[in-house]
């Protein structure tokens, strides 16, 4: 299994928009994805948009992901890269 | 005979003009009665069947309803529907649903109906707002489910001809879906002009009146309804007396639009000969359409903020450039203007922060570019390169005096000089500034010689100069649109374009209401901008009157002391004119307050 912590920066957190990006990059994988608060208890299967929803996690939200599988690298790989580009909704740069 | 009930006349917000005559048909946004009874261990395995065919037949309406949205709407906007799919898809919830069928020996309806609830209780106690309100794509997609296990078919609803769709709120699936050939008119308890059901409507082009409140409670199903979105009305049980005057009303509607007006293109001209240009102000995609159904000279207002719908999110600057790109296509020879982004603070906030006290004299429009130019810059650069591939200006919103121009043509400047020297094609635009605050027309003479042109919008022109807000109700009687304030700075702006020798674009409201666009061009003005739906009516009324009438009724408008003394002028004039082109109910009716 492994492990990364990862930071939301798209303004709106893990709005509908995103946890669909993010439940599509993770369902492509074999591995098993689960996402967790860092500080809290809530964690969420990133395979399942409703779960992915009930995190609530807004702009800032510190999340730990963790992978078990075959594949388990690569999809923290790409689910990274998601996190890193704020889902594709603004440039990281652009901050206001 | 039937039971009289009394008419019942009800505010909102018209969003789409038109006036229709129709028969109720509510439209229910959720509950369904659920019934509940056992499986046998015998018939479990059909049950799961049945339940995963309900779910396929789902997944396959709301991939259909996305790809229609995506055309209608443009993708940004289909996104929710990804959303509904992937809750189709979804092991938690579909799993869930199969156990509780499985564990339970319950039907499917009601297993849905269960673990749906058990969901939606969850995301109640949410604290984010927006994430709480995921609620409802979670309610669709329930109310999806339970139609699809019922066997009916949604959106095959038998329309009657007339039908007049009265909802509480349309849930956008329940929108793209409806058989929008055989309905009138749409109604809704709530909603504002940005509302799902408002950018459709103009879509489409058929009236719509939102903001009504507890309507939909007092409808029932087959009541005779008048929507009338130019009066920003909907009334139920019209009395006889009503229904008359809007059978008059609507004959004549249907009389004008076979007529040429429907037809024509171009400019027109008044019996004397003044040519008047007719544009098109435009939002969404769907409505593109209608710059040329309707004949207009190009885009005169393109509302870009509607890039930003999705509460808040940047878009690309590559996404901007198509949408520009796509806007500059539709208007062709004669162009398109891009208003930069008009919007506050409050709708790019974080979530931590303070709302502003004040937002209307807030961080807003030119202001909040001017300080957030990494937003500004990424607009300008998409504007720029896609007035490479057609005819773009950009058009300043809310500017306040000399200075808010010069630092937004500053910026325009450099990014202009960036492009040339990365090598990159772009086009020239001309920068025009939207005359909507009172400084700006006190300012206006200065401002015309730092401009290409004037745009004015003059629904908020009203709302500064009367300093009214036009969505509170209580302070409506103060909302007058012919107000002699309102038409001494439209004169004063009008006049200062014109000894600058730079045009002028009158947008807004007023230029789509045939009675008040002849006080323009009374004032001079010769090129409106409006709701494209609104330029045949608008282009009639130009057609049939002369422009040095006109110009002798503005004339004593602008000594009038009152709003009501302007409108009680308006209406005595016009009637007398022009009766053939003003029958009474297309001008501005007595208020009730001040009725002798």
């Amino acid at each position: 299994m492994v492990e990364r912590t990862l930071l939301i920066k798209a303004r709106l957190g893990l709005h509908a928009r995103a946890a669909a990006k993010l439940v599509r990059v993770a369902s492509g994988f074999q591995s098993q994805v689960q996402l967790r608060r860092v500080h809290g208890s809530l964690s969420a299967d990133a395979k399942s948009i409703l779960s992915v929803l009930m995190l609530a996690a807004g702009c800032g939200t510190e999340l730990q992901a963790s992978a078990d599988g075959i594949d388990e690298e690569a999809a923290l790989d790409a689910i990274d890269q998601l996190f890193a580009e704020g889902f594709g909704e603004m440039e990281p740069e652009s901050s206001i | 005979m039937m039971d009289e009930r009394p008419e019942i006349r009800c505010k909102g917000l018209g969003v789409s003009d038109g006036i229709v005559i129709g028969q109720v048909l509510r439209l229910h946004d959720g509950t369904q009665h659920v019934y509940h009874w056992r499986i046998h261990d015998a018939d479990l395995e059909t049950e799961r069947q049945r339940f995963r065919a309900a779910v396929e037949l789902a997944s396959r309406q709301v991939l259909a309803i996305k790809e229609g949205a995506e055309k209608r709407f443009g993708k940004d906007h289909a996104y929710i529907f990804d959303a509904h799919l992937l809750m189709l898809e979804d092991e938690k919830l579909i799993g869930d649903i199969e156990r509780h069928i499985i564990e339970k020996h319950e039907n499917a309806e009601w297993a849905v109906k269960v673990v749906g609830d058990s969901f939606l209780y969850l995301y109640s106690q949410i604290k984010d707002d927006y994430l709480r309100e995921r609620g409802s794509d979670i309610e669709d997609v329930m109310q999806r489910l339970l139609v699809a296990l019922s066997g009916a078919q949604p959106g095959n609803r038998n329309l009657s001809e007339d039908a007049v769709i009265v909802s509480q709120d349309l849930l956008p699936s329940a929108v793209a879906e409806l058989d929008l050939e055989h309905v009138r008119a749409l109604v809704t308890d709530t909603g504002g002009w940005t509302s799902h059901t408002a950018i459709l409507a103009r879509g489409v082009g058929i009236p719509a009146v939102v903001g009504l409140r507890d309507f939909y409670r007092r409808t029932r199903t087959g009541d005779k309804i008048i929507v009338d979105s130019i009066r920003n009305e909907v009334i139920l049980n019209p009395s006889a007396e009503t229904l008359k005057f809007y059978q008059g009303e609507t004959a004549d509607r249907v009389k004008r639009q076979d007529s040429a007006d429907f037809k024509a293109t171009g400019p027109v001209c008044t019996q004397d000969g003044v040519e008047v240009t007719l544009r098109a102000n435009v939002e969404v995609p769907s409505e593109f359409e209608g710059v040329e159904t309707f004949g207009a000279s190009g885009v005169g207002l393109y509302r870009s903020e509607f890039l930003l719908a999705r509460r808040g999110a940047m878009v690309s600057e590559e996404e901007q450039r198509e949408a520009y790109e796509a806007v500059a296509k539709v208007a062709g020879e004669q162009g398109a203007v891009i208003r930069l982004f008009d919007l506050g603070g409050d709708s790019l906030r974080q979530q931590f922060d303070e709302p502003e006290k004040n937002p209307a004299l807030g961080l807003r429009a030119i202001r909040f570019v001017l300080c957030n130019q990494e937003i500004m810059r990424k607009q300008v650069r998409a504007i720029l390169l896609a007035a490479a591939n057609g005819k773009l200006d950009i058009v300043l919103p809310m500017v306040a005096d000399v200075s808010d121009v010069r630092r937004a043509q500053a910026v325009i400047q450099e990014e202009a000089n960036n492009l040339r020297n990365a090598g990159r094609s772009f086009g020239e635009v001309r920068v025009g500034a939207m005359i909507e605050v009172p400084s700006a027309v006190l300012m206006a003479d200065k401002i015309a010689q730092t401009v290409d042109f004037f745009e004015l919008g003059t629904n908020d022109l009203v709302q500064y100069t009367l300093a009214v807000d036009r969505g509170n109700d209580e302070v409506a009687d103060w909302f007058r649109t012919l107000h002699p304030a309102v038409l001494h700075s439209i004169d004063q702006s009008l006049k200062a374009a014109a000894r600058a020798g730079i045009p002028a674009i009158v947008c807004g409201e007023m230029a789509s209401t045939p009675a008040y666009a002849v006080l323009l061009v009374g004032l001079g003005a010769t090129d409106l901008s409006m709701t494209p739906s609104a330029i045949p009516r608008v282009r009639r009324a130009i057609a049939g009157i002369d422009s040095r009438d006109a110009l002798v009724i503005i004339e004593e408008c602008l000594n009038c002391d009152t709003a009501a003394d302007v409108e009680n002028l308006v209406r005595e004039r016009f009637t007398k004119l022009w009766p053939q082109l003003f029958p009474p109910a297309s001008l501005p009716a007595p208020r009730q307050s001040e009725a002798k």
